[in-house]
């Protein structure tokens, strides 16, 4: 309601305007006056503005260590694993759980609930692809292996990857198969569905090593390509155009009277601090709005989230996770892991830091922080005012009006999302 | 507003009070100092948490003042405050600051820029720290003919974590940006570009550095290393780039990665037979 209100105030407030520059543009005023306003961006300032635009996204980066990520028949499949309740220890907690798909494929929770409460928030999966690296805490390098961690984790879905393989060959079989290839029958005498290479749990430990390697090899072989399926869903998840990247096409191709039309002067001021004077693009950069480091914004926390080292404590997880790029059950060949070749190894620097999450459709999923800590988007612009002397952050004597028109901007990054859809048959 | 707030306080204490050998002070502030290597010599201070010295010859006494507290690697910048040995501002000095770094016999390329605010009191921006380490601060006044020096010793900048950082210097007017230089010592000449053309935010490319000795011949089997620098935040690259020789002076840089957009300074540094160097590169990554 309040939207058409908006938008209807807006129309009209630009038909004044629009009517008026057309008059004065046509009868006295040169072009050079017509430009001088809050929609004038100087070259610089619109070559800022071309790299947020959703036209600067390019095309899905293709994942080589997921030779399935662009194949139809394997989004299709994980899309059905992506929303399969059975995948858990009660039978109700499935990837959606989580990633609701009517909550831009986050949830409403400051802590996510699978099994039981998760220390984290969930992320938002919006355009999750271009990213480098996957959890708040970066300790996968890829979306396959990243799906895969929850289904083992005890408080999300709290299975193990045996009992993964004993679901997908008794109720997935015909359209595993048909991808992967044949799997033998998992059955439960001589499949101990708890086993798992459990650090958390010895006897779902003791169970995993002594099924057979070659068991194990089959068990894992099927883990990673319901990874591989999953991410080749997931990684359809996009952004459409909002009004702020309709806002930056006109601006780009000169159109000064439609430009008018897409954003407000509040959105455009507030668009103006958040590429200039508030440094928001230090590190919300990019068409997604991220630079996919890790940050420590000194946030803050209880005593459950004090031992939460983030990124430090993530480096080494990913160098040994079986999963990675450079890992058997990778694709890729090595000289294409180079996020993990170049990888900084620096504990100090990444000591609770966490990603940047991205900004596309932040004002349609609260709460925010990577532990939830704020509930609207006003109280995270007053937390990084509040933050002054931290040279990351460096939003420095924002006014009252300012953060309003900040978070007046942040609304226009609001738009419908796609993923895919299998076609009807 | 911190800076002006700063010249103020600091031109009223000039007025009623001052650095002098002997203890005749008006006291304003009560902290006395055993000025460095000068043991016989009290100096009162104007601020809290400042430097004092005596110039190696005794002809002036200066006071250090760091605005954010510490210096860090990066930018920074700070105030000095010159009074002859035995009383007195001393205006209209000839004032030099030369950051250095002892242990490996260099320093940097951007040099500090002085401006005198009255009173004895001269501002320095621009003070670059380019790496870790133990750093000095060689200061030098002229005045009248009568020069002198003072050598300041930081024997641990750091950089600055994620989390404690207090400066946010915006990059000095008319930066060099180009992408063939000379060596600080002038013993090599470091020519950088992308591989990919024109560097992109977030995307992990490749340089290929040209390097060459003073008579413009190749150097090949150096040992070099690129160190990614953002002043203006106290932090380096998201990465660890790996450096290879190709062969004919040309060596090739992987895994460059800039994850902010803004001023980067890059330093690569050749040792090659026993002669070691460095250079910086200033970037504006858009």
């Amino acid at each position: 309601m309040s939207d058409m209100r908006n938008y209807s105030s807006r129309v009209i407030g630009i038909a004044v305007v629009v009517c008026s520059l057309f008059v004065i543009a046509n009868i006295i005023v040169p072009e050079t006056v017509l430009s001088m306003d809050e929609h004038t961006w100087s070259d610089q300032e619109k070559s800022i503005l071309r790299s947020l635009w959703i036209d600067s996204l390019g095309p899905l980066p293709t994942d080589p260590s997921n030779k399935y990520s662009d194949n139809p028949e394997a989004a299709a499949f994980g899309k059905k694993l992506f929303f399969e309740d059975h995948f858990s220890g009660n039978m109700k907690v499935s990837c959606a759980t989580c990633h609701r798909e009517d909550y831009v494929f986050t949830d409403n929770l400051p802590l996510s609930h699978g099994m039981d409460t998760t220390p984290r928030r969930s992320m938002p999966l919006i355009g999750v692809a271009y990213n480098s690296w996957f959890f708040w805490d970066g300790r996968t390098d890829s979306l396959w292996s990243q799906a895969l961690g929850p289904i083992e984790s005890k408080l999300e879905h709290g299975i193990s990857r045996t009992m993964s393989a004993y679901i997908i060959s008794t109720y997935y079989r015909e359209e595993y198969e048909s991808l992967f290839g044949p799997i033998p029958e998992i059955t439960e005498d001589k499949w101990p569905q708890t086993a798992r290479p459990a650090q958390d749990d010895p006897n779902a430990l003791k169970a995993w090593v002594l099924m057979t390697p070659d068991q194990r090899e089959v068990v894992n072989h099927i883990y990673v390509n319901m990874g591989k399926s999953i991410a080749a869903y997931v990684r359809t998840i996009v952004p459409q155009p909002s009004p702020f990247d309709d806002y930056v096409e006109q601006v780009l191709s000169e159109k000064y009277m439609t430009s008018r039309m897409a954003l407000t002067e509040n959105e455009t001021a507030g668009l103006r601090l958040f590429i200039g004077k508030a440094k928001c693009t230090n590190c919300h950069n990019g068409p997604m709005f991220t630079n996919s480091d890790f940050h420590n914004l000194g946030l803050p926390h209880n005593d459950d989230m004090k031992s939460d080292t983030g990124r430090a404590g993530a480096i080494t997880q990913v160098l040994s996770n079986e999963f990675n790029c450079i890992g058997q059950y990778s694709d890729a060949k090595p000289d294409e892991c180079l996020e993990l070749r170049f990888i900084e190894t620096s504990e100090e620097k990444y000591k609770g830091a966490f990603k940047t999450p991205t900004l596309r459709s932040v004002a349609d999923r609260p709460p925010y922080m990577h532990a939830g800590q704020f509930t609207t988007l006003h109280e995270v612009l007053e937390f990084y005012r509040s933050q002054a002397n931290n040279p990351e952050l460096g939003h420095k004597g924002l006014t009252d009006r300012e953060l309003d028109q900040l978070e007046a901007f942040l609304r226009t990054l609001s738009s419908p999302l796609t993923s895919f859809q299998a076609e009807a048959k | 507003m911190r800076r002006i707030l700063l010249v103020v306080i600091a031109s009223i204490l000039l007025l009623s009070g001052c650095v002098t050998k002997d203890e005749t002070m008006t006291g304003h502030q009560e902290e006395m100092t055993e000025g460095h290597g000068h043991d016989d010599t009290k100096i009162t201070k104007h601020f809290d948490n400042s430097l004092t010295k005596l110039t190696d010859n005794d002809l002036y006494s200066l006071e250090l003042v760091i605005p954010n507290k510490n210096l860090m690697m990066g930018v920074n910048t700070i105030e000095i405050i010159v009074h002859h040995a035995t009383g007195g501002d001393v205006a209209q000095a000839e004032v030099t600051v030369r950051p250095w770094m002892p242990s490996m016999g260099h320093g940097v390329m951007e040099k500090p820029v002085i401006t005198e605010r009255g009173g004895g009191l001269y501002s320095v921006d621009n003070v670059i720290f380019s790496m870790v380490g133990h750093w000095q601060l060689q200061v030098g006044i002229s005045k009248d003919g009568k020069e002198d020096t003072a050598i300041f010793d930081f024997p641990e900048i750091k950089a600055m974590g994620h989390e404690h950082a207090m400066m946010n210097a915006p990059p000095p007017k008319d930066l060099d940006y180009s992408t063939m230089k000379m060596t600080a010592h002038k013993t090599y000449n470091v020519m950088y570009k992308s591989t990919s053309g024109q560097i992109r935010i977030n995307r992990i490319h490749s340089w290929e550095l040209m390097v060459k000795d003073a008579d413009g011949q190749p150097v090949n089997n150096a040992k070099i290393t690129v160190v990614g620098d953002m002043p203006e935040h106290g932090h380096g690259l998201p990465t660890q780039p790996e450096v290879t020789m190709i062969g004919g002076g040309i060596y090739r840089v992987d895994g460059m990665k800039f994850t902010m957009p803004g001023w980067w300074i890059v330093t690569v540094s050749v040792m090659a037979e026993g002669k070691h160097d460095n250079v910086s590169f200033n970037l504006n990554i858009l």
